[in-house]
């Protein structure tokens, strides 16, 4: 057999980054409010060089509304799709991701219950229930997996959906439960529950950079692991993968990621689900290739969805877990039909 | 005692005892706000209101006493609170109101489904439907609680005095092109602004301004992108978030530009009395005008 590089060229990264930069820059440049590109060009060529950017709508608007909001919906996007596609190598599922393995769940009850409970981080805004959130994703993983570990030793396909669908019921009936008990609170929990990138800012952006550098690092420092996974547990053991320690801290990474993004921009359904798909049928299973992909794909991905949801019904604002859910709904049905067919 | 006298006496006692229960079993008819005719044994001296809105009329009307139910969220006035409450909207406790033995229930339309009211109507209790989204609509909706209550004369006068305190402000105030944007949800969980078809659009034509979002429908989630070029003059704050809720507006990245920012013309609202179809909504009318006013104050010195 020929030998052929595993991962893509740098031809290959160059087209994903210019790839992603120019969605990002159709985001910037369309939006709610139309605005002359010229002079958006001015606001981000200006601000890029540290001159003094004419005042008005174009500074406001784009450097402080669109740009971080971009930002944030790129950033969420990379790590919902890297989170899914990672997952659903490790578990050998196609339908894994946080939202069908109630990991997403998991972490709306953290987030909920730190509203409730009032639980803070000394000197942040929002620390507690970035905190809890990603507890709790943990939590939620680890009691899904467990559960269908005793039941099914294989982790089959069916279990897990199974168990994940009806841990996601009970976290939602859990959160209205503490919603009924929450008197005062219930407003921002109610309001919480709905999430939204809107009044998204830089310091959100700074965190999920942060986030998906170090964990995405991590996983994507475990494609090996992963492509070994792919062929079996047992055949990973065989050429040394020591695939407990392996699938803790996949299983660590990926729960810390979804439970920032959750935290930050509420629960986006089906993003994890569907990029990862879609980027296997271009790349093929190799995780080389496959992580980086999915990651530029979710963020592309995620950016369109919500220049539709920003645009779309102007000047009102859809929700972008509307979008992605449309066209995530559809995808999911087409690829289960496929996956059964196949099996 | 001659027989006459006593044959006389009979009469009218047997008069008297008709005559009370015709008032003990009046029976009459009124015309909900969605036209559905209602048959009504009165006089009403058990009612279940579950809208705040329908309390507080009740209460303006002096029939606070009459209530013997209310929905989770009438909290207005204080002592309503004391009154069980029988959940709102899709978790309205039916067997609960049952319970409470009401001759009417007064219900709304957005909480409600008409699964609910049949139900009531089926175990023999008459279901008034309100629905006020103006301040015509108020008025409609005070009249015909007056008279489920008998009231009339009472609603007559609370409605001219609503009339009287819109007509005065309006009259005190200047038409401008002024514009107001009404924040009705926080930028932390996505923005909502109300538009035509909504108390606060009517209060701010009362106040001679104009809606900044009256290009919208009722409430609507909007970008907030659309805020910052349609610059508004004054921010309303109808979110019930508390005291920060100003300086958490004033601080916004990107609102820097916005006059009502710049002139720190941002007003927290009592997000009860003006969204709720009740005579508070004079409060909210006077309070808007001596916001808006209050400002006019300061700059005409500084000018």
């Amino acid at each position: 057999m020929k030998k052929r590089t595993e991962t893509f060229s740098l031809g290959i990264y160059l087209l994903f980054v210019a790839a992603l930069t120019s969605s990002m820059l159709l985001c910037i440049c369309l939006g709610s409010v139309s605005i002359a590109l010229s002079d958006t060009v001015t606001a981000l060529h200006n601000s890029l060089w540290g001159l003094e950017i004419p005042a008005g709508i174009a500074k406001s608007i784009i450097l402080n509304v669109r740009l971080p909001r971009v930002l944030n919906v790129a950033l969420v996007g990379a790590a919902l799709s890297l989170c899914g596609a990672a997952m659903q190598g490790l578990l050998r599922n196609p339908l894994a991701d946080g939202s069908t393995l109630g990991v997403s769940s998991g972490a709306s009850l953290g987030a909920v219950l730190a509203l409730a409970l009032g639980i803070t981080l000394p000197g942040t805004t929002h620390g507690g229930v970035m905190l809890m959130a990603m507890l709790f994703a943990f939590l939620a993983l680890v009691a899904i997996l467990g559960l269908a570990y005793g039941l099914d030793r294989s982790l089959s396909t069916n279990s897990i959906i199974l168990i994940g669908v009806i841990f996601s019921m009970f976290a939602s009936s859990l959160i209205n439960l503490i919603i009924s008990f929450a008197g005062e609170r219930i407003k921002s929990i109610t309001f919480w529950t709905m999430g939204s990138l809107s009044g998204t800012h830089f310091g959100h952006s700074l965190i999920l950079g942060v986030a998906v550098l170090v964990l995405g690092g991590v996983i994507l420092g475990y494609s090996r692991e992963l492509n070994a996974f792919a062929i079996g547990e047992e055949n990973a053991r065989h050429i040394g993968v020591n695939v407990r320690r392996v699938k803790l801290i996949i299983l660590v990474a990926v729960s810390a990621l979804i439970g920032i993004c959750v935290s930050i921009s509420g629960t986006i359904g089906f993003v994890g689900l569907v990029v990862p798909h879609m980027t296997r049928m271009l790349t093929g299973p190799n995780h080389k290739r496959l992580l980086p992909a999915s990651l530029f794909a979710g963020a592309i991905f995620l950016l369109l969805a919500d220049l539709v949801a920003r645009t779309l019904l102007r000047p009102v604002e859809l929700s972008i877990g509307v979008v992605t859910s449309l066209v995530g709904a559809a995808a999911f049905v087409a690829i289960f039909w496929r996956t059964r067919k196949a099996g | 005692m001659s027989k006459k006298t006593v044959s006389l006496f009979l009469c009218l006692l047997m008069l008297f005892s008709v005559a009370t229960a015709a008032a003990e079993g009046t029976t009459f008819t009124v015309t909900d706000m969605f036209d559905r005719e209602i048959t009504i044994s009165g006089p009403v001296t058990r009612i279940v209101a579950t809208e705040p809105g329908d309390c507080e009329i009740l209460y303006a009307l002096g029939c606070g006493d009459a209530l013997v139910g209310r929905g989770l969220y009438c909290d207005y006035p204080e002592s309503i609170t004391a009154l069980p409450a029988v959940q709102s909207g899709a978790d309205t406790n039916l067997e609960e109101i049952l319970a409470l033995n009401p001759q009417v229930v007064v219900m709304n339309d957005m909480a409600h489904s008409t699964e609910q009211v049949k139900l009531l109507e089926q175990n023999g209790i008459p279901v008034i439907a309100t629905n006020a989204n103006s301040l015509e609509e108020v008025y409609e909706n005070i009249r015909l609680l007056g008279k489920v209550m008998g009231k009339d004369t009472e609603a007559e006068a609370l409605v001219a005095e609503m009339q009287t305190t819109f007509a005065e402000i309006a009259a005190k105030s200047e038409k401008t092109d002024k514009t107001i944007y009404f924040e009705v949800m926080p930028l932390e969980w996505g923005l909502w602004s109300a538009g035509t078809n909504t108390f606060m659009h009517e209060l701010a034509e009362i106040c001679g301004m104009q809606n900044a979002f009256a290009d919208l429908d009722g409430w609507q989630p909007i970008s907030q992108e659309q805020v910052i070029e349609r610059n508004p003059d004054y921010i309303v704050l109808v979110t019930g978030m508390g005291e920060t809720a100003v300086d958490e507006v004033l601080n916004r990245t990107g609102w820097g530009d916005i006059t009502a920012i710049q002139n720190g013309a941002v007003y927290n609202a009592n997000s009860y009395s003006m969204t709720r179809p009740a005579p508070r909504l004079m409060e909210a009318a006077m309070d808007l005008y001596h916001f808006l006013n209050d400002i006019v104050d300061e700059e005409v010195p500084a000018a």
